[in-house]
């Protein structure tokens, strides 16, 4: 899995690539946790790069939501695959995130 | 002791410089004096360093020519008695000759100077691995790494860090709290992210939380192909690194990434022998907690079976039978894998058992929504959730109510019907404070067919990278309708053994099936 982190215009941004799951996803609670408790949180996930997610996972991307939500922001994603999605869809995951296309919708949201 | 890296300066060995070549100095002058010179003198700022014949100054010079190396005059060369453009000719070539020979041997100088150096920081290194060696903790070998790095690469401050796969991460820095640890941490995640190493022209300084205070050297530690720890060096404005400091500080890098290695692999055989005995107590507690008889229900088959992917598991089921009331049971998957979601699996297990036992009218819906509300708060301190599906039979229509908190795969199939998933209403347990799953029913008349089941099944990967997946499950679900519920579920488990072939069982895997059967 890569893990690239950036900043735009004051939202937290990572960017993942490959499988994330209980392997690869404690150095992203970690990530998850610092970004979240700066006053308010804005993270956006982009997962345009994650072919699978399991639920350690999704777990993970859960708790950031809820710190950042604790905290006044907001954690979105964006960008996910078919069969990321279809298990968002499944567990209605897709009721407690705020799913974007693409970064510059996400970003807009965040900003606005 | 570690050697000062000293660059000698040119001005100073000159000197030295004739000292050690006295005796080609004194032919050269000689054939000056031979030729008609009445004396040849080296000199510098003014003082005669050497002159022939010897004591003997002369007042005016004739000839003066300058010994320049590179842009510098080091000194020069005197001569007095010999006029004209023919004897400065020549006295401009024995300079040349001269300042050549010089510089040869400078660069000598200096490079005899770098081996040195080199030969300490080998040492040095030498020293920091066996140091390092008696260290057990990670934290003590971060410190060691940190106090060793400063000492060897000049800096003014240091620090490192660790982000173990579990537990907390470790940073440590020296002196103690100087550099704001939201810096110290953005140039981990950086370098994490691509860059060899940070430093301050590389850092992305546009969205961080204040100026840094001195230039910064950053290398990033990879143990088990994958960035854990990093090590940085800070110097006061201006001094900078320069590729002699990047290529010690990586040299000290690849030192420590080796020595956590060892720590961790110390650590994990410790840990391991400690865990393995409280792991088989565990297990059989687990296997205890199961259902340890098939409940019998007049008008269903019922076949249930758990397979942990670890020795504990996240996954679990339930009957709960009670006279007089009607026939229910659960299903659930608490999120992440081992030890942790097995405790968290047996809180959920529990939760959900309590309810459907003790209140007065609990139907599936009811008894979901109150297993939420009663651990929404400690599932959200921990990050975690659980899918959860509850069934109850009602025999006088055949009907089975259920509600389903973010479980999948739930896997219907109607006696003269194909197939197909039921979809979950609301989210797991633990995703918010008030769940919104609601009761819905499916007939469970003879042939009728019910299988909940976990992701353990659908997430299966094959040697391929291929997963099992639903379209697979509803295929066979189709192919096995007509047995058994326990031979449905031993087909089942066959069936997903036999595509991940040699791969690991990555998941747990669990399922109840529940088949309507003529009474």
């Amino acid at each position: 899995m890569d893990i690239v982190t950036r900043y735009s215009d004051r939202v937290a941004i990572l960017e993942l690539t490959g499988r994330f799951d209980k392997n690869t996803a404690p150095p992203i609670v970690t990530w998850l946790e610092q970004a979240a408790a700066t006053t308010p949180a804005h993270i956006l996930v982009n997962l345009a790069g994650v072919n699978f997610v399991d639920s350690t996972a999704l777990a993970a991307l859960v708790r950031g939501l809820k710190q950042c939500q604790q905290r006044g922001g907001e954690l979105y994603l964006c960008g996910l695959q078919r069969q990321v999605y279809m298990i968002f869809e499944m567990t209605r995951l897709s009721k407690a995130f705020s799913i974007f296309v693409d970064e510059d919708h996400a970003i807009r949201a965040l900003t606005n | 002791m570690l050697s000062v890296r000293l660059r000698i300066k040119p001005m100073s060995m000159l000197a030295a410089f004739i000292q050690v070549h006295y005796a080609r100095f004194t032919t050269l002058a000689e054939a000056w004096l031979a030729n008609g010179a009445t004396t040849f003198g080296i000199w510098q700022k003014g003082q005669l360093l050497a002159g022939w014949p010897a004591g003997n100054k002369p007042d005016q010079p004739g000839l003066v020519m300058p010994i320049c190396v590179g842009d510098q005059v080091i000194g020069d060369v005197r001569i007095s008695g010999m006029p004209g453009s023919a004897a400065r000719a020549r006295l401009a070539a024995d300079v040349e000759l001269i300042a050549h020979l010089f510089r040869l041997e400078h660069e000598i100088e200096c490079m005899a100077s770098d081996l040195v150096v080199t030969q300490d920081q080998l040492v040095a290194l030498y020293r920091l691995s066996h140091s390092m060696s008696q260290y057990l903790t990670i934290e003590e070998t971060l410190t060691a790494l940190v106090m060793e790095s400063m000492r060897l690469i000049k800096a003014r401050n240091g620090f490192a860090m660790f982000v173990p796969s579990i537990a907390d991460p470790i940073v440590v820095q020296h002196p103690p709290a100087e550099i704001d640890e939201a810096l110290l941490w953005r140039c981990f995640w950086q370098a994490h992210s691509a860059a060899p190493e940070v430093s301050l022209t590389t850092l992305d300084l546009s969205t961080t939380i204040a100026d840094c205070p001195r230039d910064l050297l950053f290398i990033p530690i990879k143990t088990r192909d994958t960035v854990i720890a990093g090590l940085g060096m800070l110097r006061d404005p201006g001094r900078g690194f320069q590729t002699p400091d990047i290529k010690l500080a990586r040299a000290i890098a690849n030192q420590a990434s080796a020595q956590i290695e060892k720590v961790l692999l110390y650590k994990e055989t410790f840990d391991q022998a400690k865990i393995r005995a409280e792991m088989e107590l565990a297990r059989q507690v687990q296997q205890d907690l199961l259902p340890k008889q098939l409940p019998h229900v007049t008008g269903l088959d019922i076949f249930a079976a758990s397979r942990p992917a670890f020795q504990v598991g996240g996954d679990f089921y339930d009957f709960i039978c009670q006279t007089d009331r009607p026939f229910t049971f659960s299903i659930g998957d608490v999120s992440g894998k081992g030890f942790p979601a097995a405790l968290l699996m047996t809180m959920t297990r529990m939760a959900i058992h309590s309810k459907a036992f003790f209140m007065p009218e609990p139907t599936p819906r009811v008894v979901l929504q109150q297993s939420n509300k009663d651990l929404y708060k400690d599932f959200t301190q921990v990050g975690v959730f659980a899918t959860a599906f509850v069934g109850q039979y009602h025999p006088q229509h055949q009907m089975l109510h259920y509600a389903n908190a973010g479980h999948s795969p739930v896997i219907y199939r109607p006696a003269a019907g194909a197939a197909t998933m039921l979809m979950a209403d609301s989210t797991a347990i633990g995703i918010f404070p008030v769940s919104s799953c609601e009761d819905q029913e499916v007939a469970l008349r003879p042939g009728d067919l019910l299988i909940v089941a976990t992701d353990g099944f659908s997430d299966a990967r094959n040697p391929g990278d291929e997963m099992f997946g639903h379209k697979r499950l509803l295929d066979l679900v189709d192919t096995l309708a007509e047995q058994s519920a326990q031979d449905i579920a031993d087909s089942l488990f066959t069936a997903v053994d036999r595509f991940k072939a040699d791969c690991p069982q990555e998941d747990d895997q669990t399922l109840v099936v529940i088949k309507g059967v003529a009474t």
